[in-house]
Formats: C-alpha cells, structure tokens, sequence
C-alpha cells in the first residue's frame, strides 16, 4: 500500500500528484455510458457539426467528466489511507473539445483540526489544457484520518 | 456505425442496457421542463429507485477513466478503511440521470444545455446495497451575461433514511421550448 496519508503528516502548501488525460471519442463515449449522460452535444459528432452548442463543430467533454477527473487527483491521493470528500465546488470555465489532452492538479490551502474523525484540509483543484489554459477549478474540502 | 451503437459497446451494467441513449426524442423532450416554465420552490420525491449494484460502481470509475483498485477490489477497499468497493465521487451523477429521466427535473436532459460547474455535499458513502430515492427542488434560475442559469438542489436518500449527498445540480439552458426544438432538429439555438 501507498505511504498513508494522515491529517498530521499534511501541510498548507503540499502539492498532490498530477493526473493527465487525453479524451479522444471513445473516451468520451464510455463517460457517457458510466454516467447516463448521453447529451449529443458530447456523443454525436454529426449532431455538433451544425448545432454547435459551444461554437464549436466538435464534440465536447463531459463537464462532469473534468469533474471526475479532478476528483481522481484527490481520491488516488487520499482514498487509499481512508480519507473521502466531503464537498466540492468546481467552475467549469472551458470547453474540451475531443481529442484534447489535459492535466489536473491540487494543492492543500487549509486545514481544518476539528477532531479525531472530523479533521478536513481544503484543496485548491485545477484542469488546464495542454496550452496551459485553465479549463476548470474547483474547491474540495476533504475527510483525512 | 452511428453514435448511438458505438456507445452501446460501453452498455455492461443492467441500467445502461436498459436506459435510452437516445437524447434527440422529441416525443420525450416534449415531456421535458424548459427553463422559463420552471418554478422555484417546487419540490418531489421521484418516482423511481436506485438499487445501487457493484457493476454500478464499475461502470461509472470506468468511465472516468480510473484504475484505483479502491473501486473495484472490495478487499482491497476495505483494507484501506472504507465499506467495501468505493463509489467514485461523481457517481450521483449517474443516479441523477437514471432518476430524473422524466418529468420533474428532466430538464437535465436537454439539448443544448451547458454545464458551467457543480457543488456537492458528501454524509453518508454510497455503497453497494443501497437502494437510493432522491427528493429534488427548484432552488434557484437566474441570468447573467445573457445566459440562463438553472439550479435544483438534490437530496439522495438510502432506504434507512440516511441523507447520501446533496447535490447542486446547475446548467446553462436554452430558455424556451422552441429553443430547445431548434436544437432538436441540430440548430444553434444560443444568443450568448
């Protein structure tokens, strides 16, 4: 197992492991499945050519699906010592058009020493292309042993 | 192949084999709330339930894409100090739209909406055995920047009555029925 991660041993500044994805249609397509959205804006290519919901002529990422991947940064993180989310808060400022490559990364800005069970740190999350854009951000505040 | 038989390769649980893919119905986007109609303040319980499956669970980390054993090894799981396989955290988000697949809060569906973020409360973990119920209310719709913004807070509930999540849905919609109808036929149907 992963080296634990405990309330104690965290700090303001820490930065979390980076997670990268690129997300061609196929990827797209098998979020759609494990979420049930099924909006063609992200499905059908043919659809997006002409309604262009983002101006765009392409397909674009699940916003949840940016979501779920900053999520990763925290659960490979914090899920294997026992911690879990307990609220997040994302803007999604970007669309990801299919086929793009993007990068998502944390850091821990608080920490809340509640009590044994009840301490949280918050973490600062962000998505960015591969151009360095900003795509999302969020902030999660997270259960740590 | 169209869209539509490619993504069933992804099909794997009983809910997504029996679930429509198809987005672009009108006889169901006629069913759907558009933004103007919609009422604040206006709250039910949905009618359906969500008997929460290990290959639920399974479905959802392989669509994000993530291989963290914590979703799929229970032992290993548990070894790490949860209840068995992990729900990934954005997992609500396939009990939202198997739930709200018609009439109130079906809005979720429609063609042409934008997802601008999202705001979710954890409590209780999702896990397998959970049969899942949602009470869901008109929170909030506002404009900015010529946008139309809509908002239902959610509540998952198990079958003891144990608050799961709630979770702030929030979209950018087209604002009438007949904007959403343009979309349907594959028309831009935006002014910002």
């Amino acid at each position: 197992m992963e080296k634990k991660i405990i309330f104690e041993s965290v700090n303001c500044g820490d930065v979390l492991p980076e997670v990268r994805q690129m997300v061609n249609q196929e990827v797209i397509w098998q979020h759609a499945a494990g979420s049930m959205d099924y909006n063609p804006v992200h499905n059908n290519p043919e659809w997006c050519k002409t309604a262009q919901v983002f101006g765009l002529p392409v397909t674009v990422m699940h916003g949840n699906q940016t979501m779920s991947l900053m999520c990763k940064v925290v659960t490979n993180w914090a899920y294997p010592s026992g911690g879990r989310l307990k609220r997040i808060e994302s803007k999604l400022v970007r669309p990801v058009p299919v086929d793009a490559t993007c990068i998502y990364g944390a850091t821990v800005t608080e920490k809340h020493p509640i009590g044994k069970g009840k301490d949280f740190v918050t973490l600062d999350i962000w998505a960015k292309d591969e151009q360095g854009n900003t795509v999302g951000v969020a902030e999660a505040e997270v259960y740590l042993p | 192949m169209g869209y539509l038989e490619e993504m069933a390769k992804y099909h794997k649980s009983a809910k997504q084999k029996e679930f429509g893919a198809d987005f672009l119905v009108k006889e169901d986007i006629d069913q759907y709330e558009f933004w103007d109609e919609i009422e604040i303040g206006k709250e039910s319980e949905l009618p359906m339930k969500f008997e929460v499956k290990a290959e639920d669970l399974v479905a959802y980390a392989e669509g994000v894409p993530d291989d963290n054993p914590i979703f799929y090894d229970e032992a290993y799981a548990r070894k790490c100090g949860h209840d068995g396989i992990v729900a990934h955290p954005m997992f609500g988000t396939q009990v939202g739209f198997f739930l709200m697949r018609k009439g109130h809060g079906s809005w979720i569906r429609t063609p042409g909406a934008r997802n601008p973020g999202q705001i979710i409360e954890y409590y209780d973990p999702i896990k397998v055995g959970d049969i899942l119920t949602m009470k869901i209310k008109g929170h909030d719709k506002w404009i900015k920047r010529g946008k139309y913004y809509m908002r239902y807070m959610t509540e998952t509930f198990d079958q003891h009555g144990n608050l799961k999540i709630r979770y702030y849905v929030t979209l950018i919609l087209p604002r009438t029925r007949e904007d959403v109808l343009k979309f349907l036929k594959g028309e831009h149907a935006l002014q910002a």
